[in-house]
């Protein structure tokens, strides 16, 4: 197996674009992901794609590698016409991506995911000796420190993202998207990432690399291409460029999507956070009054979810205290929390915050059955007049309440989720990307619920990495970056730019 | 967000009753058929047998079903059967009153059961891996306590209730109807029974609604191990014997009748009245199968291609959703 370099011998054509998307268009029920995105690819290209989350950076990602059908648009293959509707076809033309999740096996060895798929055989038997020296051939070649025979499980997460990318460079591929490669890498592991990515450029390879690291970018990149809420914003060449520029084409937004927020009285404290580890985050340092909003803004695996999971009873804390109501809190699980007055609004309403299987009614009084049962039995009646009450105070579309909550929209979903929590009652909501997959509209009313819940004097920290929302709800706002807070700003105390700047850390 | 679809309207209730009047209406066909085609099957004494047989497998297959509600399995169901026809009659031979040995038996029971919880919820051991270990020492354990005989010379009061019947209905009967009732208000009507559906649909979720999650399964292997016991007894009372190899295969049984009757093996679908139609039909193909002197091994062929065709029609509705 040697590096076989843009699948078949290279054809001149006349434009030395390889892949060309044109006008291209994603729409989900409730969402527009992808809007009309005109971008070419050139033939031996690093190219760098920025945009917060939820810009459309991974549908863009998912459609060219056919796992997502686009709803409008062409797509240009050295100059021709091509469907891209399925990972095969991708696979076939020689795309292949990186993920941040490994698509590899973990129990096998380096070698065996070298060569999945396409083992070596003779009658039928693998040639096991031979796929090995030929993986570590592979690997040597590479540069990378690495033994083909070890079990992909036994290596480091940045190890095992190595060996995915000289998977996809040994396949002959003609382009490669690498998304947020070094997140887990050592400088080491970045060094011989960067390495290898440089020779794939020189042997002609495109290489579509997806980072929040702009010294990344500016480093490896020849033009980057700058995404914002489903519409490409910018596409540069990387000299023309400084990351100043693209922080703001990255938050730049469009003035009539502006959320007014409603000035409400901050009363007496409810929560005190003081010096709060545990997994995955430390030294956690907070206040949240009664009607405030708390922002925490950090990107994914920043620490902030963690804490707040903590804070629900769902891990333990290490070190620290946390008062509430003053009285001091120690949630040894999640019914702890509950009962002292916190909800958890989850990111996941998939796998932590509904039960998929069951219908709008049993979801919305799951947390409540203690308040409905009467000698261990459901007051059913009870039940279904209160399902009804809350369809309509927060309109949830849903033609009854026996239907499963799974067979809703997003937006639906959420307003379920968020009336789960309504119903039970509490004083300090904890909502996680509280509008992620949800539409304009419903947006807009999941944040007048919110304003509710202050009027009445409740608490809320809202989590989320998509900064135009914390920057327009939280009276107080921390970025969290590495497990802690970095910064703290108050309403619009500090731009946008420098609020990501905080949490992306350049 | 438009208008939902005709077809999300059809909730997952309805397609369970529709599975449910399928089923039944398929076991209507076949006692119809089988009443024409033999002059033994729709007698008073076949009839009364078919539902002795069937009431055994119910009662399994109930406690089955709340386990598979969870997302879970017993593969131990069966040995415990023959374990508690075992231990029942060991006592019963010592001198030990009925209501004792009995009481005792159904104790020994959810202590299994309890000790399934917590390797499940302690321990991190698969539910699958767990009861089939239990499977293996149960069986062991009542071929142990036995020497592999039978324990016959049972005090008449005990074997005479299988025998009897209440109000027009065999005893046996009325067994099923203790059993159901409660568990179909359990699974239905209860807060416990709701977090037994919620946790086969997302553990998590149920976990961050505060439900305690650890005494749902522990609560559910419980039930399932007290109802394999019960049926242990009453098949020691039926059979007038404890004998350890009683109840071998029973938990095969016991998953195809809960499956058949709608249960699904990812959790949260499932009900009492399924179950106990899919102990019927089980039962009714081998009756019916005796009955027209058909080979016996066919009715064990028979009941693996009726479980294949039945989960591949409710995978079909799951996939087109």
């Amino acid at each position: 197996m040697n590096i076989a370099v843009g699948g078949d011998p290279v054809v001149e054509t006349s434009t030395d674009d390889l892949l060309r998307l044109e006008a291209v268009d994603k729409r989900f029920a409730g969402t527009h992901a992808l809007r009309s995105i005109h971008l070419d690819f050139r033939q031996g290209e690093v190219h760098a794609i920025v945009g917060e989350n939820g810009a459309g950076k991974s549908t863009l990602i998912k459609i060219l590698t056919g796992a997502y059908v686009r709803t409008g648009g062409r797509i240009l293959w050295k100059g021709r016409e091509v469907a891209l509707t399925t990972p095969k076809e991708a696979h076939a033309l020689g795309i292949h991506a990186v993920h941040q999740e490994m698509m590899l096996c973990p129990h096998l060895t380096v070698a065996a995911n070298l060569f999945l798929g396409e083992e070596k055989t003779s009658n039928g038997f693998m040639r096991s000796s031979e796929m090995s020296r030929a993986a570590q051939r592979a690997i040597d070649d590479l540069g990378f420190d690495l033994d083909a025979r070890s079990l992909l499980s036994s290596l480091s997460i940045g190890r095992q993202q190595l060996v995915a990318a000289a998977r996809a460079a040994l396949h002959g591929s003609s382009l490669i998207i690498f998304d947020e490669p070094t997140a887990y890498l050592t400088r080491g592991e970045t060094d011989q990432l960067f390495a290898l990515i440089r020779r794939l450029k020189a042997s002609g390879v495109t290489v579509v690399y997806i980072s929040h690291r702009m010294e990344e970018i500016f480093e490896l990149g020849d033009r980057v291409s700058v995404l914002r809420d489903g519409n490409l914003v910018s596409t540069r060449n990387i000299c023309d460029t400084n990351p100043a520029q693209l922080v703001t084409d990255m938050v730049a937004r469009p003035v009539g999507d502006a959320h007014h927020k409603e000035a409400i009285e901050i009363g007496e404290p409810l929560l005190s956070v003081e010096g709060l580890s545990g997994q995955g985050f430390h030294d956690i340092s907070l206040s949240v009054r009664r009607g405030e909003i708390v922002g925490l803004f950090g990107l994914i695996g920043s620490g902030r979810s963690e804490f707040a999971r903590a804070l629900f009873g769902r891990t333990r804390v290490s070190a620290g205290t946390i008062n509430k109501s003053g009285a001091p809190l120690d949630a040894r699980n999640e019914a702890d929390a509950i009962r002292a007055g916190i909800a958890l609004i989850p990111e996941s309403r998939r796998h932590e915050g509904l039960c998929m299987g069951l219908d709008v009614r049993s979801n919305l009084s799951l947390a409540n059955l203690p308040q409905l049962t009467r000698f261990g039995f459901i007051d059913s009646s009870q039940e279904r007049r209160d399902a009804a009450d809350w369809i309509k105070t927060l309109r949830i579309v849903t033609a009854t309440d026996r239907i499963p909550v799974g067979h809703l929209s997003g937006g639906n979903q959420q307003k379920v989720l968020i009336g789960k929590w309504l119903y039970h009652g509490a004083d300090l909501y904890i909502f996680d990307e509280p509008t992620v997959g949800v539409d304009v509209a419903t947006k807009a009313e999941i944040y007048r619920t919110i304003a509710g819940l202050l009027r009445q004097g409740a608490g809320v920290i809202v989590i989320s990495s998509y900064l135009p929302e914390v920057y327009d709800l939280a009276d107080t706002l921390h970025v969290f970056r590495r497990g802690t807070i970095v910064t703290t700003h108050r309403f619009k105390a500090a731009s946008q730019d420098e609020i990501l700047a905080n949490a992306i850390g350049t | 967000m438009s208008a939902i679809s005709l077809e999300s309207r059809r909730s997952l209730f309805n397609t369970a009753m529709l599975l449910n009047l399928t089923l039944f209406l398929l076991l209507g066909a076949m006692w119809l058929g089988l009443a024409l085609s033999t002059d033994t099957f729709w007698t008073a004494n076949n009839i009364t047998n078919l539902f002795r047989q069937t009431a055994l497998l119910s009662v399994i297959a109930i406690g089955q079903t709340v386990v598979i509600i969870t997302g879970g399995i017993d593969l131990s169901v069966g040995a415990m059967v023959g374990f508690s026809s075992v231990i029942v009659s060991l006592m019963l031979k010592a001198g030990y009153p009925i209501p004792v040995a009995v009481g005792a038996t159904l104790a020994l029971g959810a202590i299994v059961g309890l000790y399934h919880g917590f390797a499940i919820r302690r321990l991190g051991i698969p539910p699958f891996i767990i009861t089939l270990s239990s499977l293996s020492v149960l069986t062991g354990a009542g071929l142990l306590l036995t020497g592999g005989s039978t324990i016959s010379g049972l005090p008449p009061e005990f074997t005479s209730f299988s025998r009897g019947s209440f109000a027009g209905v065999p005893n046996l009967f009325w067994m099923v109807i203790v059993v159901a009732v409660p568990i179909y208000l359990l699974l239905n009507h209860t807060a416990v029974g709701r977090h037994i559906f919620a946790v086969g649909s997302s553990p998590e979720a149920a976990r961050l609604s505060g439900i305690n999650v650890d005494r749902t399964v522990y609560l559910v292997y419980a039930i399932s191990s007290t109802l394999a016991a019960l049926t242990g007894v009453l098949t020691a009372s039926r059979i007038s014997i404890g004998l350890a190899t009683t109840g071998m295969g029973w938990e095969l049984q016991s998953i195809a009748a809960s499956v058949i009757g709608g249960a699904s093996l990812f959790g949260a679908i499932g009900g009492v009245a399924g179950s106990l139609l899919g102990a019927m039909a089980l039962t009714t193909i081998n009756n019916g199968a005796n009955l027209l002197n058909v080979n016996p091994f066919w009715q064990q062929i028979i009941t693996g291609l009726l479980i294949v065709v039945i989960v591949y029609f409710d995978q079909l509705r799951r996939t087109r959703r």
